[in-house]
Protein backbone atom coordinates (compact mmCIF):
# COMPACT_ATOMS: atom_id res chain seq x y z
CA UNK A 1 0.00 0.00 0.00
CA UNK A 2 1.59 3.40 -0.92
CA UNK A 3 -1.08 5.85 0.54
CA UNK A 4 -2.60 4.72 3.99
CA UNK A 5 -5.23 6.84 5.42
CA UNK A 6 -5.05 8.60 9.15
CA UNK A 7 -8.24 6.88 9.79
CA UNK A 8 -8.20 3.77 8.54
CA UNK A 9 -8.77 0.56 10.73
CA UNK A 10 -6.53 -2.31 10.64
CA UNK A 11 -7.00 -4.87 8.04
CA UNK A 12 -8.36 -7.47 10.43
CA UNK A 13 -11.45 -5.63 11.75
CA UNK A 14 -12.10 -5.41 8.38
CA UNK A 15 -11.91 -9.11 8.28
CA UNK A 16 -13.96 -9.57 10.95
CA UNK A 17 -16.45 -7.56 9.87
CA UNK A 18 -16.42 -9.23 6.92
CA UNK A 19 -17.12 -12.47 8.49
CA UNK A 20 -19.69 -11.45 10.62
CA UNK A 21 -21.57 -10.14 8.09
CA UNK A 22 -20.78 -13.13 5.66
CA UNK A 23 -21.99 -15.59 8.58
CA UNK A 24 -25.22 -13.87 9.02
CA UNK A 25 -26.25 -13.48 5.34
CA UNK A 26 -25.63 -17.21 5.16
CA UNK A 27 -27.55 -18.55 8.02
CA UNK A 28 -30.69 -16.07 7.76
CA UNK A 29 -30.70 -15.83 3.88
CA UNK A 30 -28.85 -18.48 1.61
CA UNK A 31 -29.59 -21.31 3.76
CA UNK A 32 -33.24 -20.95 4.12
CA UNK A 33 -33.26 -20.24 0.46
CA UNK A 34 -31.04 -23.15 -0.72
CA UNK A 35 -33.54 -25.20 2.11
CA UNK A 36 -36.26 -24.39 -0.46
CA UNK A 37 -34.90 -25.86 -3.50
CA UNK A 38 -34.02 -28.77 -1.54
CA UNK A 39 -36.95 -29.54 -0.37
CA UNK A 40 -39.04 -28.79 -3.55
CA UNK A 41 -36.77 -31.46 -5.32
CA UNK A 42 -36.41 -33.86 -3.20
CA UNK A 43 -38.03 -36.78 -4.94
CA UNK A 44 -36.93 -35.40 -8.43
CA UNK A 45 -37.69 -32.85 -11.09
CA UNK A 46 -40.55 -35.22 -12.35
CA UNK A 47 -42.71 -35.12 -9.12
CA UNK A 48 -41.67 -31.29 -8.55
CA UNK A 49 -43.35 -30.81 -11.70
CA UNK A 50 -46.38 -32.64 -10.79
CA UNK A 51 -46.71 -31.04 -8.07
CA UNK A 52 -48.15 -27.80 -10.28
CA UNK A 53 -51.15 -30.33 -11.94
CA UNK A 54 -52.61 -30.58 -8.58
CA UNK A 55 -56.20 -28.97 -8.76
CA UNK A 56 -55.45 -27.10 -5.11
CA UNK A 57 -52.22 -26.19 -6.56
CA UNK A 58 -53.11 -24.33 -9.79
CA UNK A 59 -56.31 -22.68 -8.33
CA UNK A 60 -53.60 -21.09 -5.35
CA UNK A 61 -51.59 -19.98 -8.24
CA UNK A 62 -54.93 -18.28 -10.46
CA UNK A 63 -56.64 -16.64 -7.30
CA UNK A 64 -53.11 -15.07 -7.12
CA UNK A 65 -52.80 -14.07 -10.09
CA UNK A 66 -55.70 -12.60 -10.09
CA UNK A 67 -55.67 -10.46 -6.98
CA UNK A 68 -52.80 -8.63 -8.08
CA UNK A 69 -54.11 -8.11 -11.33
CA UNK A 70 -56.96 -6.42 -10.02
CA UNK A 71 -55.38 -5.23 -6.79
CA UNK A 72 -52.07 -3.79 -8.58
CA UNK A 73 -53.42 -1.13 -10.96
CA UNK A 74 -56.72 -0.16 -8.97
CA UNK A 75 -53.41 0.20 -6.39
CA UNK A 76 -51.13 2.17 -8.92
CA UNK A 77 -54.20 4.27 -10.15
CA UNK A 78 -54.97 5.93 -6.29
CA UNK A 79 -51.61 5.60 -5.13
CA UNK A 80 -51.18 8.61 -8.60
CA UNK A 81 -53.79 10.06 -7.85
CA UNK A 82 -53.22 10.87 -4.48
CA UNK A 83 -49.36 12.16 -5.02
CA UNK A 84 -51.05 14.15 -7.37
CA UNK A 85 -53.40 16.03 -4.73
CA UNK A 86 -50.66 16.12 -2.00
CA UNK A 87 -48.10 17.95 -4.08
CA UNK A 88 -49.83 19.86 -6.88
CA UNK A 89 -52.64 21.31 -4.38
CA UNK A 90 -53.09 22.77 -1.31
CA UNK A 91 -55.85 22.23 0.51
CA UNK A 92 -56.89 21.86 5.04
CA UNK A 93 -55.92 18.25 6.03
CA UNK A 94 -53.09 18.26 3.86
CA UNK A 95 -51.26 16.64 6.45
CA UNK A 96 -53.69 14.25 7.73
CA UNK A 97 -54.32 12.66 5.04
CA UNK A 98 -50.51 12.14 4.09
CA UNK A 99 -50.31 10.53 7.90
CA UNK A 100 -53.39 8.39 6.55
CA UNK A 101 -51.54 6.89 3.86
CA UNK A 102 -49.32 5.45 5.92
CA UNK A 103 -52.16 3.90 8.52
CA UNK A 104 -51.72 -0.01 6.74
CA UNK A 105 -48.72 -0.09 7.18
CA UNK A 106 -48.75 0.83 11.49
CA UNK A 107 -51.98 -1.29 11.25
CA UNK A 108 -51.39 -5.29 12.19
CA UNK A 109 -52.49 -7.38 9.28
CA UNK A 110 -54.30 -9.00 11.60
CA UNK A 111 -56.14 -6.53 12.73
CA UNK A 112 -56.97 -5.52 9.17
CA UNK A 113 -58.59 -8.60 8.09
CA UNK A 114 -60.82 -7.98 11.16
CA UNK A 115 -62.12 -4.38 9.69
CA UNK A 116 -63.49 -6.18 7.28
CA UNK A 117 -64.99 -8.91 8.92
CA UNK A 118 -66.65 -5.95 11.57
CA UNK A 119 -67.37 -4.09 7.91
CA UNK A 120 -69.04 -6.90 6.06
CA UNK A 121 -69.22 -10.18 7.91
CA UNK A 122 -72.75 -11.67 9.12
CA UNK A 123 -72.38 -9.50 12.51
CA UNK A 124 -70.98 -6.86 10.40
CA UNK A 125 -72.53 -2.66 9.93
CA UNK A 126 -73.59 -4.08 6.32
CA UNK A 127 -73.85 -7.93 7.48
CA UNK A 128 -78.04 -7.98 7.01
CA UNK A 129 -78.17 -5.95 3.96
CA UNK A 130 -75.53 -7.72 2.27
CA UNK A 131 -77.02 -11.17 2.92
CA UNK A 132 -80.40 -9.95 2.36
CA UNK A 133 -79.14 -8.84 -1.27
CA UNK A 134 -76.95 -12.40 -1.70
CA UNK A 135 -74.30 -10.06 -1.87
CA UNK A 136 -70.73 -12.64 -0.29
CA UNK A 137 -67.60 -10.42 0.80
CA UNK A 138 -65.96 -12.20 3.42
CA UNK A 139 -65.32 -15.68 3.11
CA UNK A 140 -65.09 -15.06 -0.26
CA UNK A 141 -63.05 -13.57 -3.19
CA UNK A 142 -63.91 -9.93 -2.96
CA UNK A 143 -62.90 -9.86 0.61
CA UNK A 144 -59.79 -11.07 -0.37
CA UNK A 145 -59.26 -8.04 -3.00
CA UNK A 146 -60.75 -5.89 -0.41
CA UNK A 147 -57.64 -7.12 2.37
CA UNK A 148 -55.20 -7.26 0.04
CA UNK A 149 -55.73 -3.62 -1.33
CA UNK A 150 -55.68 -2.30 1.85
CA UNK A 151 -52.33 -3.65 2.93
CA UNK A 152 -50.46 -2.82 -0.02
CA UNK A 153 -52.23 0.75 -1.15
CA UNK A 154 -49.18 2.52 0.65
CA UNK A 155 -46.28 1.54 -1.79
CA UNK A 156 -46.73 3.78 -5.09
CA UNK A 157 -48.21 7.19 -3.10
CA UNK A 158 -44.89 6.58 -0.53
CA UNK A 159 -42.95 6.63 -3.47
CA UNK A 160 -44.04 9.21 -5.57
CA UNK A 161 -44.72 11.83 -2.67
CA UNK A 162 -41.03 12.87 -2.33
CA UNK A 163 -40.70 12.75 -5.44
CA UNK A 164 -42.94 14.50 -7.38
CA UNK A 165 -42.39 17.12 -4.43
CA UNK A 166 -38.69 17.58 -5.74
CA UNK A 167 -39.84 17.96 -9.08
CA UNK A 168 -42.16 20.96 -8.34
CA UNK A 169 -45.03 22.66 -10.62
CA UNK A 170 -42.42 24.66 -13.21
CA UNK A 171 -42.88 21.61 -15.35
CA UNK A 172 -46.78 21.06 -15.72
CA UNK A 173 -47.07 24.73 -15.60
CA UNK A 174 -44.62 25.08 -18.17
CA UNK A 175 -46.79 22.58 -20.49
CA UNK A 176 -49.97 24.88 -19.50
CA UNK A 177 -48.48 27.94 -20.84
CA UNK A 178 -47.92 26.07 -23.76
CA UNK A 179 -51.56 25.04 -24.25
CA UNK A 180 -51.45 21.38 -23.20
CA UNK A 181 -54.61 19.50 -21.64
CA UNK A 182 -54.80 18.11 -18.38
CA UNK A 183 -54.83 14.76 -19.47
CA UNK A 184 -51.57 15.63 -22.29
CA UNK A 185 -49.80 17.03 -19.17
CA UNK A 186 -50.22 13.69 -17.40
CA UNK A 187 -49.16 11.50 -20.21
CA UNK A 188 -46.39 13.61 -22.30
CA UNK A 189 -44.76 15.89 -18.65
CA UNK A 190 -45.63 13.97 -14.99
CA UNK A 191 -45.42 10.40 -16.06
CA UNK A 192 -42.49 10.22 -18.05
CA UNK A 193 -40.93 12.79 -15.38
CA UNK A 194 -42.31 9.76 -12.47
CA UNK A 195 -41.60 6.28 -14.50
CA UNK A 196 -39.05 4.66 -12.37
CA UNK A 197 -40.61 5.99 -9.27
CA UNK A 198 -43.57 4.41 -10.22
CA UNK A 199 -42.64 1.41 -11.65
CA UNK A 200 -40.56 0.64 -8.46
CA UNK A 201 -43.88 1.27 -6.53
CA UNK A 202 -45.97 -0.77 -8.52
CA UNK A 203 -42.79 -3.71 -7.44
CA UNK A 204 -43.17 -3.15 -3.74
CA UNK A 205 -46.96 -3.24 -3.74
CA UNK A 206 -46.73 -6.22 -6.40
CA UNK A 207 -45.03 -8.38 -3.92
CA UNK A 208 -46.86 -7.23 -0.76
CA UNK A 209 -49.84 -8.13 -2.67
CA UNK A 210 -48.78 -11.47 -3.24
CA UNK A 211 -47.17 -12.78 -0.09
CA UNK A 212 -49.64 -10.96 2.41
CA UNK A 213 -50.59 -13.69 4.72
CA UNK A 214 -52.46 -12.19 7.93
CA UNK A 215 -54.77 -10.08 6.50
CA UNK A 216 -55.85 -12.42 3.93
CA UNK A 217 -56.12 -15.66 6.22
CA UNK A 218 -58.86 -13.58 8.33
CA UNK A 219 -61.10 -12.99 5.65
CA UNK A 220 -60.80 -15.82 3.53
CA UNK A 221 -62.07 -18.66 5.55
CA UNK A 222 -60.02 -21.01 3.57
CA UNK A 223 -62.31 -22.70 1.46
CA UNK A 224 -60.04 -24.72 -0.54
CA UNK A 225 -59.68 -24.10 -3.80
CA UNK A 226 -62.01 -20.81 -3.96
CA UNK A 227 -60.51 -18.61 -1.19
CA UNK A 228 -56.87 -19.67 -0.54
CA UNK A 229 -53.76 -17.72 -1.69
CA UNK A 230 -50.25 -19.00 -2.62
CA UNK A 231 -49.23 -17.97 1.03
CA UNK A 232 -52.48 -19.20 2.34
CA UNK A 233 -52.45 -23.11 0.62
CA UNK A 234 -48.99 -23.29 1.58
CA UNK A 235 -49.51 -23.16 4.93
CA UNK A 236 -52.38 -25.65 4.57
CA UNK A 237 -49.86 -27.97 2.57
CA UNK A 238 -47.32 -27.50 5.62
CA UNK A 239 -50.13 -28.29 7.99
CA UNK A 240 -51.47 -31.33 6.52
CA UNK A 241 -47.49 -32.24 6.42
CA UNK A 242 -47.58 -32.79 2.53
CA UNK A 243 -43.85 -30.94 2.92
CA UNK A 244 -42.88 -31.15 -0.74
CA UNK A 245 -45.87 -29.81 -1.87
CA UNK A 246 -45.79 -26.63 0.38
CA UNK A 247 -42.13 -25.72 -0.70
CA UNK A 248 -42.86 -26.42 -4.32
CA UNK A 249 -45.30 -23.72 -4.17
CA UNK A 250 -42.86 -22.13 -1.91
CA UNK A 251 -40.46 -22.22 -4.49
CA UNK A 252 -42.49 -20.19 -7.15
CA UNK A 253 -42.84 -17.19 -4.60
CA UNK A 254 -39.11 -17.58 -4.03
CA UNK A 255 -38.96 -16.83 -7.45
CA UNK A 256 -41.10 -14.22 -7.58
CA UNK A 257 -39.14 -12.56 -4.93
CA UNK A 258 -35.78 -13.31 -6.28
CA UNK A 259 -37.20 -11.69 -9.46
CA UNK A 260 -38.81 -8.49 -7.25
CA UNK A 261 -35.07 -7.83 -5.94
CA UNK A 262 -33.70 -7.74 -9.21
CA UNK A 263 -36.24 -5.12 -10.12
CA UNK A 264 -35.95 -3.49 -7.47
CA UNK A 265 -31.97 -2.98 -7.92
CA UNK A 266 -32.47 -2.16 -11.37
CA UNK A 267 -34.73 0.80 -10.68
CA UNK A 268 -32.80 2.23 -7.65
CA UNK A 269 -30.43 2.49 -10.22
CA UNK A 270 -32.28 4.75 -12.79
CA UNK A 271 -33.92 6.69 -9.90
CA UNK A 272 -30.46 7.48 -8.42
CA UNK A 273 -29.16 8.39 -12.16
CA UNK A 274 -32.59 10.48 -12.59
CA UNK A 275 -31.48 12.49 -8.89
CA UNK A 276 -28.37 12.71 -10.35
CA UNK A 277 -29.27 14.71 -13.41
CA UNK A 278 -32.07 16.76 -11.23
CA UNK A 279 -28.86 17.87 -8.50
CA UNK A 280 -27.15 18.40 -11.93
CA UNK A 281 -30.20 20.95 -13.45
CA UNK A 282 -30.20 23.02 -10.04
CA UNK A 283 -26.48 24.06 -9.77
CA UNK A 284 -26.43 25.38 -13.32
CA UNK B 1 -54.86 48.69 -27.73
CA UNK B 2 -52.06 46.68 -24.54
CA UNK B 3 -51.77 44.81 -22.52
CA UNK B 4 -54.02 46.46 -19.35
CA UNK B 5 -53.64 45.03 -15.83
CA UNK B 6 -56.14 47.08 -13.84
CA UNK B 7 -56.68 47.30 -9.92
CA UNK B 8 -55.41 43.81 -9.05
CA UNK B 9 -55.14 42.21 -5.61
CA UNK B 10 -54.24 39.65 -3.99
CA UNK B 11 -53.54 37.91 -0.59
CA UNK B 12 -52.45 35.09 0.10
CA UNK B 13 -54.06 33.95 3.71
CA UNK B 14 -53.14 37.27 5.80
CA UNK B 15 -50.28 38.38 3.40
CA UNK B 16 -50.60 41.12 1.00
CA UNK B 17 -48.85 40.05 -1.89
CA UNK B 18 -50.59 42.97 -4.42
CA UNK B 19 -52.37 45.82 -3.44
CA UNK B 20 -54.17 47.25 -6.04
CA UNK B 21 -51.95 47.39 -8.75
CA UNK B 22 -52.69 48.93 -12.34
CA UNK B 23 -50.41 48.92 -15.30
CA UNK B 24 -50.29 49.45 -19.26
CA UNK B 25 -48.11 47.78 -21.51
CA UNK B 26 -47.72 49.23 -24.44
CA UNK B 27 -47.66 46.64 -27.39
CA UNK B 28 -44.31 45.73 -28.69
CA UNK B 29 -42.48 47.52 -25.74
CA UNK B 30 -40.63 45.02 -23.04
CA UNK B 31 -40.93 46.07 -19.70
CA UNK B 32 -39.37 44.84 -16.28
CA UNK B 33 -41.11 44.35 -12.91
CA UNK B 34 -38.08 45.36 -10.56
CA UNK B 35 -38.38 44.98 -7.11
CA UNK B 36 -36.63 43.03 -3.71
CA UNK B 37 -37.34 39.20 -3.57
CA UNK B 38 -41.38 38.86 -1.94
CA UNK B 39 -42.38 42.13 -3.32
CA UNK B 40 -45.34 40.70 -5.38
CA UNK B 41 -43.73 40.76 -8.78
CA UNK B 42 -43.43 36.75 -9.51
CA UNK B 43 -47.31 36.97 -7.65
CA UNK B 44 -48.33 39.35 -10.85
CA UNK B 45 -46.36 37.75 -13.57
CA UNK B 46 -48.37 34.78 -12.70
CA UNK B 47 -51.63 36.53 -12.82
CA UNK B 48 -50.73 38.00 -16.51
CA UNK B 49 -50.29 34.62 -17.48
CA UNK B 50 -53.32 32.93 -15.53
CA UNK B 51 -51.27 31.13 -13.49
CA UNK B 52 -52.65 32.67 -10.31
CA UNK B 53 -56.01 34.06 -9.52
CA UNK B 54 -56.56 37.77 -8.70
CA UNK B 55 -58.73 38.34 -5.76
CA UNK B 56 -60.12 41.25 -7.63
CA UNK B 57 -59.48 43.27 -10.82
CA UNK B 58 -59.53 42.76 -14.55
CA UNK B 59 -56.80 41.40 -16.50
CA UNK B 60 -56.83 42.99 -20.82
CA UNK B 61 -54.95 41.78 -23.99
CA UNK B 62 -55.61 44.24 -26.51
CA UNK B 63 -58.95 45.24 -25.88
CA UNK B 64 -59.77 41.60 -24.81
CA UNK B 65 -60.74 40.54 -20.86
CA UNK B 66 -58.76 37.47 -20.22
CA UNK B 67 -59.42 37.49 -16.41
CA UNK B 68 -61.72 34.85 -16.00
CA UNK B 69 -59.72 32.91 -19.25
CA UNK B 70 -57.79 29.75 -18.47
CA UNK B 71 -53.99 29.88 -18.88
CA UNK B 72 -53.88 27.83 -21.93
CA UNK B 73 -56.47 30.25 -23.84
CA UNK B 74 -54.28 33.18 -22.77
CA UNK B 75 -51.64 32.54 -25.89
CA UNK B 76 -48.56 33.76 -23.29
CA UNK B 77 -45.24 32.45 -23.28
CA UNK B 78 -43.59 31.81 -20.20
CA UNK B 79 -40.29 31.66 -19.23
CA UNK B 80 -39.61 30.05 -16.23
CA UNK B 81 -36.41 31.13 -13.55
CA UNK B 82 -35.33 27.22 -13.54
CA UNK B 83 -35.79 26.64 -17.28
CA UNK B 84 -38.57 23.98 -16.49
CA UNK B 85 -37.70 22.39 -19.44
CA UNK B 86 -39.01 18.32 -20.11
CA UNK B 87 -36.21 16.38 -19.45
CA UNK B 88 -37.10 13.66 -21.32
CA UNK B 89 -37.21 15.17 -24.40
CA UNK B 90 -34.51 16.70 -26.74
CA UNK B 91 -34.32 20.25 -27.54
CA UNK B 92 -36.46 19.77 -30.49
CA UNK B 93 -39.17 17.79 -28.83
CA UNK B 94 -39.20 20.68 -26.43
CA UNK B 95 -39.57 23.03 -28.53
CA UNK B 96 -42.34 21.97 -30.95
CA UNK B 97 -44.43 20.45 -27.81
CA UNK B 98 -46.51 23.51 -27.95
CA UNK B 99 -47.52 22.85 -31.35
CA UNK B 100 -47.95 19.33 -31.36
CA UNK B 101 -50.62 19.40 -28.26
CA UNK B 102 -53.23 21.54 -30.40
CA UNK B 103 -56.09 20.20 -31.15
CA UNK B 104 -56.21 18.01 -34.21
CA UNK B 105 -58.12 21.22 -36.05
CA UNK B 106 -55.36 23.56 -35.50
CA UNK B 107 -52.31 21.89 -35.52
CA UNK B 108 -49.83 22.43 -38.04
CA UNK B 109 -49.08 19.29 -40.53
CA UNK B 110 -45.35 17.46 -40.02
CA UNK B 111 -43.83 19.78 -42.39
CA UNK B 112 -44.65 23.14 -40.64
CA UNK B 113 -44.00 22.01 -37.35
CA UNK B 114 -40.39 21.07 -38.56
CA UNK B 115 -39.81 24.09 -39.86
CA UNK B 116 -41.06 26.51 -37.26
CA UNK B 117 -39.47 24.72 -35.00
CA UNK B 118 -35.95 25.02 -37.02
CA UNK B 119 -36.38 28.81 -37.58
CA UNK B 120 -37.21 29.03 -33.89
CA UNK B 121 -33.91 26.80 -32.90
CA UNK B 122 -31.67 29.10 -35.37
CA UNK B 123 -33.70 32.23 -33.77
CA UNK B 124 -31.86 31.48 -30.47
CA UNK B 125 -28.67 30.40 -31.81
CA UNK B 126 -28.82 26.53 -30.84
CA UNK B 127 -28.74 24.80 -34.29
CA UNK B 128 -26.14 22.44 -33.73
CA UNK B 129 -27.92 21.21 -30.51
CA UNK B 130 -30.67 19.95 -32.02
CA UNK B 131 -30.63 16.41 -30.92
CA UNK B 132 -28.90 17.20 -27.61
CA UNK B 133 -31.18 16.83 -23.80
CA UNK B 134 -31.64 19.52 -21.58
CA UNK B 135 -28.78 17.88 -19.14
CA UNK B 136 -26.78 18.11 -22.06
CA UNK B 137 -26.54 21.79 -22.48
CA UNK B 138 -25.21 24.98 -20.14
CA UNK B 139 -27.67 26.98 -17.89
CA UNK B 140 -27.52 29.74 -21.06
CA UNK B 141 -28.56 27.01 -23.63
CA UNK B 142 -31.00 25.90 -21.69
CA UNK B 143 -32.87 29.16 -20.88
CA UNK B 144 -32.72 29.92 -24.68
CA UNK B 145 -34.28 26.64 -25.40
CA UNK B 146 -36.78 27.47 -22.85
CA UNK B 147 -37.57 31.11 -24.47
CA UNK B 148 -37.56 29.14 -28.41
CA UNK B 149 -40.05 26.82 -27.13
CA UNK B 150 -42.35 29.96 -25.59
CA UNK B 151 -42.37 31.53 -28.52
CA UNK B 152 -43.37 28.67 -30.53
CA UNK B 153 -46.79 28.80 -29.56
CA UNK B 154 -46.76 32.72 -31.33
CA UNK B 155 -47.98 34.25 -27.80
CA UNK B 156 -49.35 37.20 -27.42
CA UNK B 157 -47.35 38.58 -24.48
CA UNK B 158 -44.39 36.85 -23.32
CA UNK B 159 -43.72 36.91 -19.60
CA UNK B 160 -40.14 36.19 -18.43
CA UNK B 161 -39.69 35.28 -14.50
CA UNK B 162 -36.19 35.80 -13.65
CA UNK B 163 -35.13 34.46 -17.26
CA UNK B 164 -31.57 35.17 -15.52
CA UNK B 165 -32.28 34.68 -12.02
CA UNK B 166 -30.30 30.73 -12.02
CA UNK B 167 -27.19 32.20 -14.50
CA UNK B 168 -23.62 33.00 -13.29
CA UNK B 169 -22.76 36.61 -14.32
CA UNK B 170 -20.69 36.66 -17.61
CA UNK B 171 -23.64 34.40 -18.72
CA UNK B 172 -26.15 36.52 -17.91
CA UNK B 173 -24.89 39.94 -18.99
CA UNK B 174 -24.65 38.29 -22.13
CA UNK B 175 -28.24 36.92 -22.51
CA UNK B 176 -29.35 39.54 -21.42
CA UNK B 177 -28.00 42.08 -24.09
CA UNK B 178 -29.06 39.31 -26.70
CA UNK B 179 -32.10 39.41 -25.36
CA UNK B 180 -32.44 43.02 -26.12
CA UNK B 181 -31.61 42.64 -29.52
CA UNK B 182 -34.00 39.42 -29.65
CA UNK B 183 -36.26 41.60 -28.73
CA UNK B 184 -35.66 44.16 -31.23
CA UNK B 185 -36.20 41.74 -34.23
CA UNK B 186 -39.20 39.87 -33.10
CA UNK B 187 -41.24 42.83 -31.09
CA UNK B 188 -43.29 40.79 -28.87
CA UNK B 189 -44.99 42.50 -25.94
CA UNK B 190 -42.57 41.41 -22.99
CA UNK B 191 -42.83 41.27 -19.38
CA UNK B 192 -40.01 39.94 -17.45
CA UNK B 193 -39.38 39.78 -13.84
CA UNK B 194 -35.97 40.84 -11.98
CA UNK B 195 -34.52 42.05 -8.62
CA UNK B 196 -31.36 43.37 -10.31
CA UNK B 197 -31.61 46.86 -11.07
CA UNK B 198 -28.89 46.70 -13.99
CA UNK B 199 -30.75 44.09 -15.74
CA UNK B 200 -33.65 46.68 -15.48
CA UNK B 201 -32.33 49.17 -16.97
CA UNK B 202 -30.19 47.33 -19.48
CA UNK B 203 -33.01 45.71 -20.95
CA UNK B 204 -36.29 47.29 -20.78
CA UNK B 205 -38.27 50.26 -22.62
CA UNK B 206 -40.15 51.41 -18.87
CA UNK B 207 -39.72 50.24 -15.05
CA UNK B 208 -42.53 49.52 -12.98
CA UNK B 209 -41.02 49.45 -9.53
CA UNK B 210 -42.62 47.39 -7.09
CA UNK B 211 -42.25 47.08 -3.32
CA UNK B 212 -44.47 45.05 -0.64
CA UNK B 213 -47.44 44.58 -3.39
CA UNK B 214 -47.41 48.26 -4.37
CA UNK B 215 -46.24 50.05 -7.45
CA UNK B 216 -43.58 53.03 -6.24
CA UNK B 217 -43.21 54.39 -9.69
CA UNK B 218 -43.20 53.51 -13.46
CA UNK B 219 -41.23 55.16 -16.34
CA UNK B 220 -38.27 54.64 -18.67
CA UNK B 221 -34.82 54.12 -17.14
CA UNK B 222 -33.27 57.30 -17.36
CA UNK B 223 -36.64 58.70 -15.64
CA UNK B 224 -36.73 56.38 -12.88
CA UNK B 225 -33.22 57.12 -12.27
CA UNK B 226 -33.18 60.36 -12.68
CA UNK B 227 -36.29 61.24 -10.87
CA UNK B 228 -37.20 58.69 -8.32
CA UNK B 229 -40.45 60.03 -6.64
CA UNK B 230 -39.57 59.04 -3.01
CA UNK B 231 -36.89 57.45 -0.72
CA UNK B 232 -37.13 54.01 -1.46
CA UNK B 233 -36.64 54.63 -5.40
CA UNK B 234 -33.99 56.45 -4.65
CA UNK B 235 -32.44 54.07 -1.91
CA UNK B 236 -33.46 50.80 -4.91
CA UNK B 237 -31.26 52.29 -7.50
CA UNK B 238 -28.63 53.84 -5.90
CA UNK B 239 -26.04 51.82 -6.91
CA UNK B 240 -26.74 51.24 -10.68
CA UNK B 241 -24.50 51.14 -13.19
CA UNK B 242 -25.57 54.26 -14.98
CA UNK B 243 -23.54 54.25 -17.98
CA UNK B 244 -25.30 51.28 -18.86
CA UNK B 245 -28.17 53.36 -19.35
CA UNK B 246 -26.45 55.87 -21.55
CA UNK B 247 -24.58 53.39 -23.26
CA UNK B 248 -28.31 51.86 -24.71
CA UNK B 249 -29.72 55.82 -25.35
CA UNK B 250 -26.68 56.90 -26.84
CA UNK B 251 -25.06 54.03 -27.82
CA UNK B 252 -22.24 56.36 -30.98
CA UNK B 253 -21.56 59.15 -28.38
CA UNK B 254 -20.62 56.59 -25.52
CA UNK B 255 -18.41 54.95 -28.65
CA UNK B 256 -17.35 58.53 -29.93
CA UNK B 257 -16.43 60.08 -26.53
CA UNK B 258 -14.09 58.29 -25.07
CA UNK B 259 -14.05 60.06 -21.64
CA UNK B 260 -17.44 58.71 -21.01
CA UNK B 261 -16.65 54.81 -21.24
CA UNK B 262 -18.09 52.11 -19.27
Amino acid sequence: MVKKRIVQEPLWVKILLFFISGIFLSVFIALPLITIFQEALKSGIVVYLQTFTDPGVTSAIRLSLLTIVICVPINTFFGIFIAWLVTKYEFPGKRILITAIEVPFSISPVIAGLLFIFMFGAIGWFGTWLIDHGIKIVFAFPGIVLAVLFVSFPFVARELIPLMRVLGKDDEEAALTLGASGFQIFWKVTLPNIKWGLLYGIILTNARALGEFGAVSVVSGLVRGVTTTMPLYIDILYGEYMFRAAFAVASIMTFLALFTIIAKAVLEYFIAAQRKSMEVEIQL
Amino acid sequence: MNVEVTNVSKKFGNFVALDNISINIPKGDIIALLGPSGCGKTTLLRIIAGLETPDSGVIKFFGEDLTNKQVKDRKVGFVFQHYALFRHMNVFENVAFGLRVRPRKIRPDKKTIHENVMRLISLVQLEGFVNRFPSELSGGQRQRVALARALAVEPTVLLLDEPFGALDAKVRKELRSWLRRLHDEIHVTSVFVTHDQDEALEVSDSIVIVNKGKIEQIGSPIEVCDNPVNPFVADFLSDVNRPLIKQKKHLFETINAPGQGI
